[in-house]
Formats: C-alpha cells, structure tokens, sequence
C-alpha cells in the first residue's frame, strides 16, 4: 500500500523473476499475476496443466515442472492428464491403470508398456461357465482366468479332455466311458 | 474492487479461459480490441476449462478440473461462487440456456452429459455413453443441444433434444478431434474447429450442408461466434484466432502477455439473442 506514507510501503512482489503481483484489497492477500512458463498458483507453486512437479519445493526438495509420465498411455488431447503436484496419472487410456499407467486395470491382461496399443491390454473375457463364481479378473501377465475343476484354457472356455458338461458352472464331469469300446 | 474480479463495460467482449484465469478481449464490431484486454478472474489455483456467459443475469460460468466443479461470477463484478461441488470427475464444456434458466456441462470421466438448474440445483443426466465429450452448446429457442466427442476411434458431433430424446449422429466422417464447436444463432450455423483434421467446418444442422471455413489451423481447442467472425483458442500458439467466415481467412489474433495453454472461449452478448423459448411456444 503505497498510500501510508512509511519506507514499508512497498514490498517486493513474493514471487519467482519475472512475475508481478498484486494486492487482494479485502484479504490482504498478495497474489503473484504472471508467473514463470510452466507454473502458476498464487506463489507460482503450482504447475500448469500437462505437468507435475513442485517448482517451489513446498512440500520437500524443488521439482521442476515436467510433462505428466503415464506410460505413453495418456492422450495429449485429454485435460488433467495427471495430478499437477503428485504426478499420479488420472486418465490413463488402453484399459491401463495405475500411478503411472503401467498395468492393465481391473479385467484386462497383457502388457501395459508394450509399444504397440494392440498388444497392451487385452479384456479377461473369462467364460462365465468356467470360471469360479464371482472372479471377474484374471493374471495380469498371462490373462488366465481362475478356472473350475477340470476346466482348461485361459479363458476357461472348454472342458479338460476326458471331461463334458461346462454349461453345469460346477465344473467339468468326467466322461466315463468304457475304454474298450470308446475310440482315443 | 479486487484485483481478480474486473467488472467488465459494456458491449460485447470476448471471454475465455487460460490456466487459473478467465481473460476478456472487447470487441469493437467484429474486431478485437487487443489493448483492452483484461483478466476478470484471477483464480490460481485452478484449472479453467469450459467458460459459457448467461446474457440475462450477466453471469460467466466455467467449469474446473483440480477440484471440479462448476462456478459462477457476475461479470459486473462480483465472488466467484461455486454451483455444483460435487458428483463431477473432469467437467469440461459448459453451455447455458438462457431461456429455460437451465446449464449443460459434459463430463469426460464420467463420460455423459448432465443438466441443472442455473444455481446447481436438479441435477440430472441426460445423455449417457459418450467417450470422450467436450464441446457442447445450446440452440435455445429451439431446444436442442449440439455436443462432440473426440473419441479416437470414432469421433462425432451429436445431438439431440435438451431431454436427451431424439438424439442421433449428425457429422461422423472426416473428424478428427472436434474439440470446439459454437452455433451462430442469427445464421443457424453450427461450426467446429478440428484439432485431428486441422480445420474449421461449418454446418446448417437443419439442411445438412457442410462446407470447409480455413485449413492449416494448428491446435484449436474452444471456438465461438460473433456476427461473421469465429474466434478459437489454439494450443500451440497460445493465442485466439479471428477467423472470418466470409473471406474465409484468419483476420486476426491476440496473444496474452502469459504463454500458456488457453482452454474454452465464449462469446458475451451485450444483449441476449432474441428468441422465445419453445416451450412457451408449445
């Protein structure tokens, strides 16, 4: 405040070279307008949208503002890509998950960080008379679905050889036949 | 007044959002009045997506992505207050019928489109399994609603009745990212700005012909109109673009001081479009 007469009336702007500020009349608030690229905030804190970091270190050492590292499974058309402080990846795409969208979410299987987006994460697809009641999910590297007694293949989709009856969703029974007059 | 809220004079301005603010460029018939342009709200700690303007209570709207929500201030000069608080995962275009008093918003997580009174009360879903909305705007004095959807695999621009009845497909092929979309109400034109195929179409939704506007744009994301003017917020140049529709060539651009990305851009009416509300014509 510049109108009280005192050598304290004017401070230094509380902000990074290059930015100004300005009083908020009714707080008393002193707002940085024109922080540095990549930042923004009140003290220029914060980074901008796209990037991570803690350009001021706040809550431990100084972090550059960086682009937001998912995996290559985020797209650049997309907003909040990741959390601005944390970098924790919010809209991960090709059915992956996770901080850095380095797995396959819930239901999927393969490999997250394959390079070609067909072969990242593929749907469990589990057969609904196969599979154990209630396992959606299914091994996150190999895709094997949980599978009921004397069920076989990743998706628990047929009977063992020797064993019928998949549609029972108890598992496959045993055939039974009589080995002399039964061809293989 | 505080430094972050700038009543704003009157006339037809220009509002559009960059990072935590929402910026305002004065036009001068179609021309922007660069000199005069100014930050009406100053909001750190935000990130501004969609910004829309309701003509009769002289009200910005945008919508918000670090806490979302969707948040309105009188643009005479006035708190930001917060509408809607809850239930929202990544808010993104926002569109205001000014006649039924009512707000659109799509949502990019939660991936449909919700409805609420303008104070953010009667929320309600009205058009579900979108993939990835953006844009969306409001015809209404004819009830309809026009949105896109940048999905990768199949981008469109739908619509539909402000019920989320009659909703169909309305322009499929060649799209890339549709990010912007405005309707020119006194023209009845429906534009796009394409950030895939790097173009701005035009459409009359009712007949159906689509005609090219300007090639070779670069990363728009928000579009709006004005008279014979679009202007679009474009990523890579930081900038807003004037594009006029009849010369069919950029005619001017405005730079803000700060480079950063600049998201949604609306268009405030000195005076609202005329035009009844449907329902009171029914």
């Amino acid at each position: 405040d510049a109108t009280q007469g005192t050598p304290e009336d004017c401070h230094p702007c509380p902000c990074p070279v290059g930015a100004t500020c300005a009083l908020v009349p009714k707080t008393r608030e002193v707002v940085c307008t024109n922080c540095p690229a990549g930042t923004t905030g009140k003290r220029c804190e914060l980074c901008d949208d796209g990037f991570f970091g803690d350009p001021l270190g706040q809550s431990g050492p100084v972090r550059t503002c960086r682009v937001c590292k998912c995996s290559d499974n985020i797209d650049p058309n997309a907003v909040g890509n990741c959390n601005r402080e944390t970098g924790e990846c919010l809209k991960c795409i090709y059915n992956t998950d996770g901080f850095f969208c380095d797995r396959c979410r819930e239901g999927f299987y393969g490999n997250a960080l394959s390079t070609d987006p067909t072969h990242k994460c593929k749907a469990c697809s589990c057969s609904v008379f196969g599979t154990v009641a209630g396992a959606s999910g299914c091994s996150q590297v190999t895709g094997q679905c949980q599978c009921l007694p004397n069920v076989a293949q990743r998706d628990c989709s047929v009977c063992e050889p020797g064993f019928f009856n998949i549609q029972s969703s108890k598992g496959c029974e045993r055939c039974n036949c009589n080995p002399i007059g039964s061809t293989d | 007044p505080r430094p972050d809220v700038h009543p704003l004079p009157p006339g037809t301005h220009l509002l559009f959002a960059q990072s935590g603010r929402i910026e305002h460029v004065p036009l001068e018939g179609y021309d922007m009045k660069k000199e005069n342009a100014k930050t009406v709200l100053h909001l750190p700690e935000k990130v501004i997506i969609g910004v829309a303007y309701d003509c009769v209570e002289k009200m910005v709207y945008w919508s918000e992505i670090t806490s979302p929500s969707i948040s309105r201030a009188s643009i005479q000069g006035g708190e930001p207050v917060a509408v809607i608080r809850s239930d929202l995962s990544s808010p993104e275009g926002i569109a205001i019928d000014h006649l039924g008093r009512t707000m659109f918003w799509t949502d990019s997580m939660k991936d449909h489109i919700e409805v609420a009174s303008l104070d953010g009360s009667h929320v309600f879903m009205v058009n579900p399994a979108l993939v990835t909305p953006r844009a969306i705007v409001t015809d209404p004095a004819n009830g309809i609603l026009y949105w896109s959807d940048w999905n990768r695999e199949a981008p469109k621009i739908e619509t539909s009745y402000m019920d989320g009845s009659n909703r169909r497909v309305l322009v499929k092929d060649d799209l890339g990212l549709p990010n912007g979309l405005t309707l020119d109400s006194q023209s009845s034109l429906l534009c796009w700005a394409d950030a895939g195929t790097h173009q701005v179409e035009c459409m009359n939704p009712a007949q159906g012909d689509r005609r090219k506007v300007i090639e070779g744009v670069q990363y728009p994301f928000g579009v709006t109109s004005f008279g014979r003017n679009l202007y679009y917020t474009d990523w890579r140049r930081d900038a807003v673009i004037a594009v006029d529709r009849y010369a069919a060539r950029e005619s001017a651009e405005f730079q803000p001081q700060k480079q950063t990305k600049l998201y949604g851009i609306t268009t405030a009416y000195a005076q609202c479009p005329s035009g009844q509300n449907y329902c009171a014509v029914n």
